[in-house]
């Protein structure tokens, strides 16, 4: 029997929500072949297995919250196996799911399942891309397909690795892709024009079915019914009183010989009752039972021995290791905002209520802002800032940037106000190392902007704003917003950013106190820019005018940033605004 | 751990795997009932299995050295075999053993009754002596350690004392002049050379291409290169599709994988197709055990069945039906009863077949590491080299280790040769233990000795063995 433990799902990420499990008792699974869809910090990614074999029992539900080392399910039978390679693959990267809508499956609980059950299309069990077909392989980040431009081979044709084998054409250009495997095109699985995504069958090879991989390799189906046996054995005791026989007498039949299996030759002693498949760990078996005994998995443990023998110190110095962690863990204080609070009342008194699992994007939304609130001490300056020139410009140039795909909107321009404010006042874009008591600048801008979609608060992250001008930015805002929206938002597009904006002027508002994204130390909150009667100066008196003004809202952290200083920041962004020769100058 | 001592245990089935059970159990200061058909403990395998049929290949080699002894100079006249006496010295090994079980059962105070028990519910037996009277009794925990009977064909059927199974064949009722081996496993092979050596003329007849189906194939050369000459005659990729009463003989029709049959005459048949475990045991429905697809009990790592309170063990859980394995189940069956953290996790066991030569191998085979993808190195040391071997003229043996590339670890071990059931032993510790092929071969072996092959293969490997050159390669 072999464990599958949930991999390492990328930087900072321990555990995600079980969205769909892929997987039934009893299915086949082979290593690569995704098993579960998992919501993580802010994007849903299908897990691949790690492990081959049959499915044997399942550890989790929909809905579980799971956490990285968790047991997902075990597999058993012959195949079973968990190898380093796969294991290698596994960690690498979970997939991005496309967001198409996720049927549920019905795990199915009956010991009668019959293997390879699978309860999507996207479960079943598909032979591992041995050597035997052609897949297409990851072309880039974020990209997950391509239309097939020109086919360079056909069933016949010789492929040697490294060749190209067609052309694809995707988001970003027209690419070659090479092929991964050597040997004579048998049959090909695609035709020009279509579109083609990554993991797809492009071809498969002749002679790849001389060497089965694991999924392909028959297997015997140990289909067991338990009623039928129980049945079978009441009819034989039955039997056995009617007749008045013996036991020995009345012992049924053997079956007809099936196949060679019915040689008790003691040749399958990886198949020992009780005993799983994991490779024989380098453990005296003392050694294994000490572990057994202060219960540590020696699976778990390194051995510092030759070869990786693992020595009754070894046991014991990862037993108060792990004991070490667990006091320490249990010594901390409570997590800010992990759901310590004091008791709930019971609200069901005052009238009818709905109990909704606070899973993903929202939960992690609550801890992360929790954090961020209890750990910066918040101040916010609030500003205004005359945009009447500007959305001049703006309406001036928004077909420009439309003709890019992009939108210019207020936003778009913030970014480009913000990224030359932070050059001129570096301690915006740092972050506090209070344990190493540092400040930490760094040397390059990139910055979120808080979107709002159906999945709650998503904050992709825009690199190197300083190097982009308006036009570039507001395409890849756009391009952004678009992919927060429809769920395809990696981590890594949600990571490194080092200053926020957050946008609520679509809504409305006059001003309000945003919460700074830590371990960032400012945040700027824009709300809705109306017309205001302003008093303008002129040579010999002033009147009132109609200006278009913008309220802006900066919170930041205190514990670096001087209210000063803060007042200074802001002025230059609202300068900035007014008058955007400013950027030119000194941005 | 003090409360587990008052335990009440039940084990049902006295053989090595039961009463090593119910002997644990006593030591550690339960109090045992340990139930079985037979007189006295032992079970198949030293009444019908294991230990008489070593004695009688004890005798089947001496009848073959010395008649190798020629080739030495020394020549002995054809042997004079009394059949009786020679059934009544292996009944005895039968008798000393088992009878020596008893003893060892009285002195531990385990309760030893002869008969056969029922379940009346989880914890009850219904026994039924074999002096009429039945006795109810309830425990605590009940081990399950029924084994296994050899398996039939029921094509093969007949009722003729000379169609035999192996506890046929062991009562050795007397030597006919041709015998047919349906099945070249350990079991038709180890007979069917004490027949052989007897003055009988084999037939084996094995349905897969090779003797020892699964064992790697050049461990079972020199076997088969032995066999032949032994037998009459070795048929491959054969069956046995129809026997019949002929009074005089059974004639049976072999059918050839070309689909070609013929017909013959044989004054015996063993059946040595395989074992099948008993499972079948009296009010097993009114228990939670659970029995698998092939009739094995269901148990866990820690030999314990789906209901709490029963343990099962031996060759009625599964595979390897070896003796010591059930020992070994048996032992950390009462031992998780007792409380205590263990399970059933070897990391080798060995498997011997007591032919000559002998074929033994344990932990990883080559032909396992094929199926499964896996990279070895195996490095082997032909017995031609042995000085050992070449003293007593039997150079046809071969040792060969099984090692991990990377950690040069040592993950299996096969011998073929004289006396390879006796050093696989070392090959079963080396795993254990998880040796490094250098660690053997920095390990002195005593010369001249045959277990020096072990310490060769591993210095094989490393291309230094002293007596043999074969430089390392890549």
């Amino acid at each position: 029997m072999i464990e599958f433990k949930l991999p390492e799902l990328g930087e900072n990420i321990e555990q995600g929500d079980l969205v769909r499990l892929m997987v039934v008792p009893g299915a086949t699974v082979s290593a690569g072949q995704s098993v579960m869809e998992l919501e993580t910090d802010k994007a849903v990614v299908e897990v691949p297995s790690s492990v081959s074999g049959t499915v044997q029992e399942i550890r989790v539900k929909e809905g579980d919250k799971i956490k990285v080392g968790q047991v997902i399910f075990t597999v058993d039978g012959a195949e079973a196996k968990s190898s380093d390679q796969s294991r290698a693959a596994a960690a690498a990267a979970p997939v991005l799911v496309r967001p198409v809508p996720v049927p549920q499956a019905t795990p199915a609980t009956t010991p009668t399942t019959l293997p390879a059950a699978s309860p999507t299309p996207d479960a079943a069990v598909a032979p591992t891309s041995g050597p035997s077909e052609f897949k297409l392989p990851e072309l880039g980040e974020n990209i997950s397909q391509g239309d097939l431009v020109r086919l360079m081979i056909s069933p016949g044709t010789k492929v040697a690795e490294g060749q190209p084998v067609m052309e694809l054409e995707t988001d970003k250009a027209v690419v070659e892709v090479p092929s991964s495997v050597s040997g004579v095109v048998k049959e090909v699985k695609v035709k020009e024009g279509e579109k083609i995504k990554v993991g797809q069958v492009i071809f498969t090879l002749e002679g790849g079915a001389s060497a089965p991989t694991d999924a392909q390799r028959p297997r015997t189906t140990p289909v067991e019914h338990v009623s039928g046996q129980h049945g079978a054995r009441l009819a034989f005791q039955a039997a056995i009183r009617a007749e008045g026989k013996t036991e020995e007498q009345a012992l049924p039949p053997d079956q007809p010989l099936l196949a060679p299996q019915v040689f008790s030759m003691p040749v399958q002693l990886g198949k020992v009752a009780g005993t799983e498949q994991r490779q024989p760990i380098p453990a005296a078996p003392s050694v294994r039972r000490l572990a057994r005994e202060v219960g540590v998995d020696i699976y778990d443990v390194k051995g510092t021995g030759p070869g990786g023998r693992i020595s009754e110190d070894d046991v014991k110095a990862h037993a108060k290791s792990l004991l070490q962690a667990a006091s320490a863990a249990a010594q901390a204080p409570p997590r800010a905002g992990h759901f310590a609070q004091p008791q709930l009342p019971d609200f069901s008194k005052w009238g009818k209520i709905e109990r909704v699992s606070m899973r993903g994007v929202r939960r992690k939304t609550a801890e992360h802002l929790a954090e961020s609130w209890n750990t910066i001490p918040h101040v916010t300056q609030h500003d205004r800032a005359d945009i009447t020139e500007l959305e001049q410009l703006r309406a001036r140039f928004a077909p420009k940037a439309e003709e890019a795909g992009g939108k210019m909107t207020v936003t778009a321009i913030a970014l480009k106000v913000c990224s030359a404010a932070l050059k001129v006042f570096p301690q915006f874009n740092a972050s506090i190392d209070v344990e190493k008591e540092e400040i930490i600048y760094k040397q390059y801008i990139h910055i979120g902007v808080a979107a709002d979609t159906d999945r709650g608060l998503l904050v992709p992250v825009i690199r190197d704003v300083d190097k982009k001008n308006i036009v570039e930015i507001a395409v890849e805002l756009s391009q952004l917003s678009k992919k927060a929206r429809e769920k395809k938002l990696t981590p890594e597009e949600m990571q490194g950013g080092t200053f926020t904006i957050t946008n609520l002027g679509g809504i409305g508002g006059v001003g309000f106190t945003p919460i700074v994204n830590f371990p960032e130390v400012a945040i700027l909150g824009l709300s809705r820019s109306r017309m205001e009667p302003e008093w303008v100066q002129h040579k010999g008196g002033g009147k009132f005018e109609p200006r278009l003004i913008l309220p802006l809202s900066l919170s930041y952290d205190h514990r670096l940033i001087d209210g000063a200083d803060a007042a200074r920041f802001l002025r230059w962004i609202a300068e900035a605004f007014e008058q955007p020769f400013l950027l030119s100058v000194q941005g | 751990m003090s409360e587990s001592k008052n335990f009440d245990i039940a084990v049902v089935g006295a053989g090595p795997g039961g009463y090593a059970a119910a002997f644990l159990a006593a030591d550690l200061g339960m109090s045992v009932t340990l139930i079985d058909p037979e007189i006295n403990p032992g079970g198949v395998c030293l009444y019908r299995g294991c230990i008489p049929s070593k004695a009688l290949l004890h005798v089947a080699s001496l009848i073959e050295e010395s008649e190798q002894a020629k080739n030495w100079g020394i020549e002995f006249s054809a042997p004079k075999i009394d059949l009786s006496r020679l059934r009544s010295w292996k009944e005895n090994v039968v008798k000393k053993l088992t009878g020596g079980l008893g003893i060892l059962s009285k002195q531990r105070k385990v309760k030893y009754v002869q008969g056969r028990a029922a379940f009346e519910n989880s914890t009850t037996l219904r026994v039924k002596k074999f002096d009429g009277a039945e006795e109810t009794s309830t425990f605590d925990r009940i081990v399950l350690a029924t084994g296994s009977r050899p398996a039939i064909i029921p094509t093969l059927k007949l009722d003729t004392p000379r169609m035999m199974d192996s506890t046929g064949a062991l009562n050795l009722e007397d030597i006919p002049s041709t015998l047919l081996v349906v099945g070249g496993g350990y079991i038709g092979l180890e007979l069917g050379s004490v027949y052989a050596a007897l003055g009988t003329r084999v037939t084996v007849v094995e349905m897969l291409p090779g003797l020892l189906p699964g064992a790697d194939r050049d461990l079972v050369l020199p076997l088969h290169k032995k066999l032949e000459k032994l037998f009459d005659s070795i048929l491959l990729n054969t069956t046995v599709t129809a026997v019949k009463d002929e009074g005089a003989g059974i004639r049976a029709t072999l059918k050839a994988q070309d689909g070609s049959t013929q017909e013959k005459v044989f004054g015996r048949v063993l059946v040595s197709v395989g074992r099948k475990p008993n499972s079948e045991i009296p009010g097993l429905e009114k228990t939670q055990v659970k029995v698998g697809p092939k009739g094995f009990i269901q148990v866990n790592k820690q030999l314990q069945t789906d209901d709490p309170s029963i343990s099962a063990i031996g060759d009625v859980v599964g595979e390897p039906m070896l003796a010591h394995k059930a020992m070994h189940e048996g032992r950390t069956a009462v031992e998780a009863i007792a409380g205590q953290k263990v399970a059933f996790e070897p990391n080798a066991i060995p498997a011997v077949v007591f032919t000559d030569p002998e074929v033994a191998w344990c932990g990883l085979t080559e032909t396992q590491a094929q199926n499964e993808n896996r990279e070895i190195k195996v490095a082997k040391f032909p017995w031609a080299a042995s000085g050992r071997a070449i003293t007593f003229d039997r150079p046809e043996g071969m040792t060969k280790m099984i090692i991990d590339p990377h950690s040069e670890r040592v993950l299996g071990l096969g011998i073929v040769g004289v006396g390879a059931g006796d050093m696989i032993a070392e090959g079963v510790v080396a795993i254990e233990m998880a040796a490094l092929a250098k660690d053997v071969a920095l390990s002195i072996h005593p010369h001249p000795t045959l277990s020096e092959t072990i310490m060769n293969s591993a210095e094989v490997f490393f291309g230094t063995a002293t007596d043999i050159y074969r430089p390392k390669r890549g």
